[in-house]
Order: C-alpha cells, then sequence, then structure tokens
C-alpha cells in the first residue's frame, strides 16, 4: 500500500488535490517543493515565465566582481525531476478565485484547489517622475535580479575613474532593508581597486536606514570619504529623474550621475493587483498561521508581497513563510497535523569582501499579526576574524539556502 | 569570495567552544560522506520533526554537504542537545544559531534531536 493511498483525499476515492504555485522566485519554488515533498497526494504545479532564476541576494557581490552571475542562477530541473513538480514556463494571465481556475497567456487553464501566489514586488507607478519602463534600460533599478543586475555591472565597468555613481534608496516597506547599502558598500569595494577617484552618493527617501551605524562604520573603514548619504530631510525627497542628462531631481536640488541606480517604492507584484488580493497599503493581507489571503479564500500570498506584520522582506523570510504556507495547506488537504509554526528571518551582509556582518530574528504568528520575538545584529566594534567568519558562512549559506530551495 | 574549505571553515565556526566539538566535527565530516542519498528518504515526511528541521535547511544542508556552515544531520540526540543548550546559555557565542534556539521549546529541540539522529543512522545504513 502506498503511502499516498493512506491519506484522506485518496482514501475517499476522490482526485489528487490541485495547488497551483504561482511564481518561481524563492518563496513560490520553496511552496512547491516542500508541499509535493509532504505529500503523494497533491498534484503540485509550479508557473513561472522564467526558465531560469537569478536571485537579488548576493546579486551585490556580483556588482562587486565577487561572484560570477551565473552562480546565482538556478534551474527548476530538480523541482520537476527528483519532486515530481508540474513546471510550467508560462506567464498567468488571470485568476478567478470563484471558478478557482488560473489561466495562462499561452493558453491553458487550469482549475485548483489552493493557489500559492508569490508576486514578488512591483514599483509604485509615478513615485519618481519620469521613471518608466524606458528609464530602467538608462538608470537601471537591479532590484529584480537577471538583465537589469548585468546592466548596471557594465555602466560600472564603462565608468572613467572619478565619476560620480547616484543610488537612489527607496521608501519603506521595500525588499531586503540592507541591500541599498550593502550595494554601496560593495560598489565602494569594487571602486577602491579600479575607479579610486570614483565617488557613490546614496540619495535616500528615508531619514534613516538598517543599522546604519554598522554600514557607516564600515564605510569609514574601508572606504573613507567615497560614500556620502543625504537623507530625504535634507534633499527634500526624490522627485524625478531626466533620463538623457542622467540627473536626479530632489525637494531641492539636482544631481548629475555617470551611473545612477534607481530604487523606486515598491507594493506587491502585478499579478496581486489584478487578483484583487491588495489592501490600501499596497500589500497582501494575509492570515499570520496559514498566508491565506484575508481578501480571496483559498489564495494564500507569501513572500515580500505579503503583509507579515513585522516581518521583514527578504529571500529567508519569503523561504520560511513558504514552509508554513506549505505545511499549513498539507494539514487543511491531507490531514497531516498542524505544529506551531515557526518564523525567522536571517541576514549576511558584506561590507567588504572579508567583512560581512549579520542579522537573525525569530517571529511569532499571531492571529492578526506577526511579531518580533528575538532579534539579533551584529556592532560596530566586532572583532575583524568574527566578521571574516561571517563572510564564510555566508558562502555556505548561498550555497545550502539555494540548495534547500531548488535543489 | 574567499570560501575555505569544508574542513577549515567548520573549524573556525566552532573555535570558541573547542573541545566538546571537535568530535562533533569528526562525526560530520565523517557523515558528510556517507549520507549523499539522504534526500531521497525525505518523501512524504510531514511529521513534526521535518517540519522542524524544515527551518534548519534554510542554513544547515540536510544530506550533510555544508560548506562553512557546521553540518547537523547525524549529531546523537544528546550531541544535539548539548549545543542547543550550549547556544541558549550563550556558552556558544553564534548569534544567529542563539536566536534559533532560542525560539525553541525543550520538547522541540528533543524532536529535532530525534530527527536527525534518526536521519544519520538511516543514512549509514545505505
Amino acid at each position: 500500500m502506498s503511502v499516498a493511498a493512506l491519506r484522506p483525499q485518496a482514501a475517499r476515492g476522490q482526485a489528487r488535490a490541485r495547488i497551483i504555485v504561482i511564481g518561481g522566485g524563492v518563496g513560490g519554488a520553496t511552496a512547491a517543493k516542500y508541499l509535493a515533498l509532504g505529500s503523494e497526494a497533491l498534484d503540485v504545479t509550479l508557473v513561472e515565465p522564467k526558465a531560469r532564476y537569478t536571485s537579488c541576494f548576493f546579486s551585490n557581490l556580483y556588482l562587486a566582481g565577487l561572484r560570477p552571475l551565473e552562480s546565482l542562477t538556478h534551474g527548476y530541473e530538480t523541482l520537476a525531476q527528483r519532486y515530481r513538480v508540474n513546471v510550467v514556463q508560462d506567464s498567468v494571465a488571470a485568476i478567478d478565485p470563484v471558478a478557482k481556475n488560473v489561466s495562462l497567456e499561452g493558453g491553458a487553464n487550469l482549475s485548483y484547489d489552493r493557489v500559492v501566489l508569490a508576486p514578488g514586488i512591483g514599483f509604485k507607478a509615478g513615485s519618481i517622475e519620469g521613471y518608466d519602463d524606458a528609464a530602467m534600460q538608462i538608470m537601471p533599478h537591479a532590484w529584480s535580479a537577471g538583465l537589469q543586475t548585468s546592466l548596471l555591472r557594465r555602466q560600472l565597468e564603462s565608468m572613467e575613474d572619478g565619476g560620480v555613481f547616484v543610488l537612489v534608496a527607496p521608501p519603506d516597506p521595500f525588499r531586503c532593508p540592507p541591500g541599498p547599502y550593502e550595494r554601496a558598500s560593495l560598489i565602494a569595494y569594487y571602486f577602491k581597486q579600479y575607479k579610486p577617484r570614483a565617488k557613490i552618493l546614496i540619495l535616500d527617501a528615508k531619514d534613516s536606514f538598517f543599522a546604519q551605524d554598522v554600514f557607516e562604520d564600515g564605510w569609514n573603514r574601508h572606504y573613507p570619504g567615497m560614500i556620502e548619504w543625504l537623507p530625504g530631510q535634507f534633499t527634500g525627497g526624490i522627485k524625478g529623474v531626466d533620463v538623457k542628462g542622467r540627473m536626479i531631481k530632489t525637494g531641492g536640488d539636482t544631481f548629475k550621475a555617470d551611473v545612477a541606480n534607481v530604487i523606486p517604492a515598491q507594493e506587491a507584484g502585478r499579478l496581486a493587483h489584478q487578483a484583487h488580493l491588495v489592501d490600501q497599503s499596497g500589500w497582501c493581507p494575509i492570515d499570520p498561521m496559514t498566508f491565506e489571503s484575508k481578501l480571496q479564500p483559498g489564495i494564500h500570498v507569501i513572500g515580500d508581497a505579503a503583509k507579515a506584520g513585522n516581518m521583514a522582506k527578504s529571500a529567508f523570510a519569503s523561504n520560511s513563510q513558504a514552509k508554513v504556507c506549505a505545511f499549513a495547506i498539507l494539514a487543511a488537504l491531507t490531514g497531516s497535523e498542524r505544529f506551531v509554526p515557526h518564523l525567522f528571518n536571517t541576514c549576511f551582509t558584506l561590507l567588504a569582501s572579508d567583512d560581512a556582518v549579520t542579522s537573525a530574528i525569530s517571529y511569532s504568528a499571531e492571529p492578526d499579526t506577526i511579531k518580533i520575538n528575538d532579534f539579533f545584529l551584529s556592532k560596530v566594534g566586532d572583532s575583524a576574524e568574527t566578521r571574516r567568519e561571517a563572510v564564510r558562512e555566508a558562502d555556505g549559506w548561498y550555497a545550502a539556502f539555494t540548495h534547500d530551495i531548488f535543489g | 569570495m574567499p570560501g575555505g574549505s569544508t574542513a577549515v571553515s567548520a573549524t573556525a565556526a566552532h573555535r570558541q567552544s573547542a573541545s566538546s566539538l571537535h568530535q562533533f566535527i569528526a562525526l560530520s565530516t565523517v557523515l558528510s560522506l556517507v549520507v549523499s542519498f539522504a534526500e531521497c528518504s525525505f518523501g512524504a515526511d510531514n511529521n513534526q520533526g521535518a517540519q522542524l528541521a524544515a527551518t534548519c535547511a534554510a542554513c544547515h544542508r540536510l544530506d550533510g554537504h555544508d560548506t562553512g556552515i557546521p553540518s547537523i544531520v547525524g549529531l546523537s540526540e544528546e550531541q544535539f542537545v548539548a549545543v542547543m543548550r550550549a547556544f541558549t546559555s550563550g556558552e556558544r557565542t553564534g548569534p544567529i544559531m542563539r536566536t534559533m534556539a532560542r525560539s525553541l521549546s525543550n520538547e522541540e529541540i528533543a524532536i529535532l534531536a530525534r530527527y536527525f539522529a534518526a536521519r544519520g543512522k538511516e543514512t549509514q545504513r545505505r
């Protein structure tokens, strides 16, 4: 007798429950794997338009010249072959929550019992005047990895020594709170070696940022005089871009860039809006125990798009949410036991090739929100060996984490 | 990016409580050679041990092929519990593991200890 025969669905002689996971990033791929691993009574389909995924996390190491882009690129072969996930390379046209049907751009219609939607982030239209799809090809955001990241790297390589790199940092909440500042650090690491007279200017929408003292200490130690950070209250905020002149307009001055990286204000990805899963905050309210949408029953939203209380928007958090969501769906559809969910986030952030800081946060899922239980962040004054060890751990973590998702 | 070999990194990671942990490192290194088929036994498994271990899998490979991060597959129950206690008490200083260990109840730590010990034995039989 197979294991599947013991499951309630199969025992009642019904068809296997159908789960459609939409989005093959960290959240979606993790959910698909753990749903497929958890029960043979589920038919799991993963819909993703791209053939391969390039991780945004660690893409700053590529910008610094510390890793090739290929090392950040992962395929879905193992999910398909070892875990029997139906991987469909297509885009979703629409989700119909009443008919419980997902239609694909390629013409297929897939019925479902549950949808897990992991659409990632979208950019808020009009938040920076003139920053449209065409502008992104001149002043890349590089906040979804792949072509945008390699475009930014090419621009940095072509920049003259003595040039100015301007990074526009977004308002909260956004994907990867330390990310823009790690990017400034690692581009400074590249400049220090190849363009030592270059300058980095960070124009921030905010007046403070994550682990600011730790970053500023690192910048003073590794790159004295190279990085300048201007808060929103100083510039009057980011207002617009002039793509032809590579200019960034703030409430006061206009700044000229040789290379500009514009990371705009963010919200839940496009599909979440189409499926009416988004509230006035721009993100998707969910039940923290199951990640089921509070607006559309039967659809779970995980990852950056979810409105997950105090949880950071990060790859690690998406992976953690995906597992909680997968076990909740398994319990609902196969009768497997449910346990207290554990939600966690960890970050490794590099300030230089031999200097990484870490953070770790454990959360508790409550009926209406997700709260921080316990929090750790590296401190100014950590020993050099502690920071070097964190770089080695970061490298090992990337290998293990991507294996957990795609391997 | 500087990586370092498995043995070097694992040793560095354990330097702060060296004596009691040297045997774990040796054990982990040996086990990493024999658990390459571990993932095959993971199918249709979502009991409490597997659900809790899924959290560990975000940093530790459940096939034992860790680099830069110590392997946990194959630790005995006693070893696993001792390591987690060392983190919660502050005797060991790894901040990520301290945060993780403090988020688990004693019962959950015991369940994980049994899960990883059993997984280690299972993979050794292959």
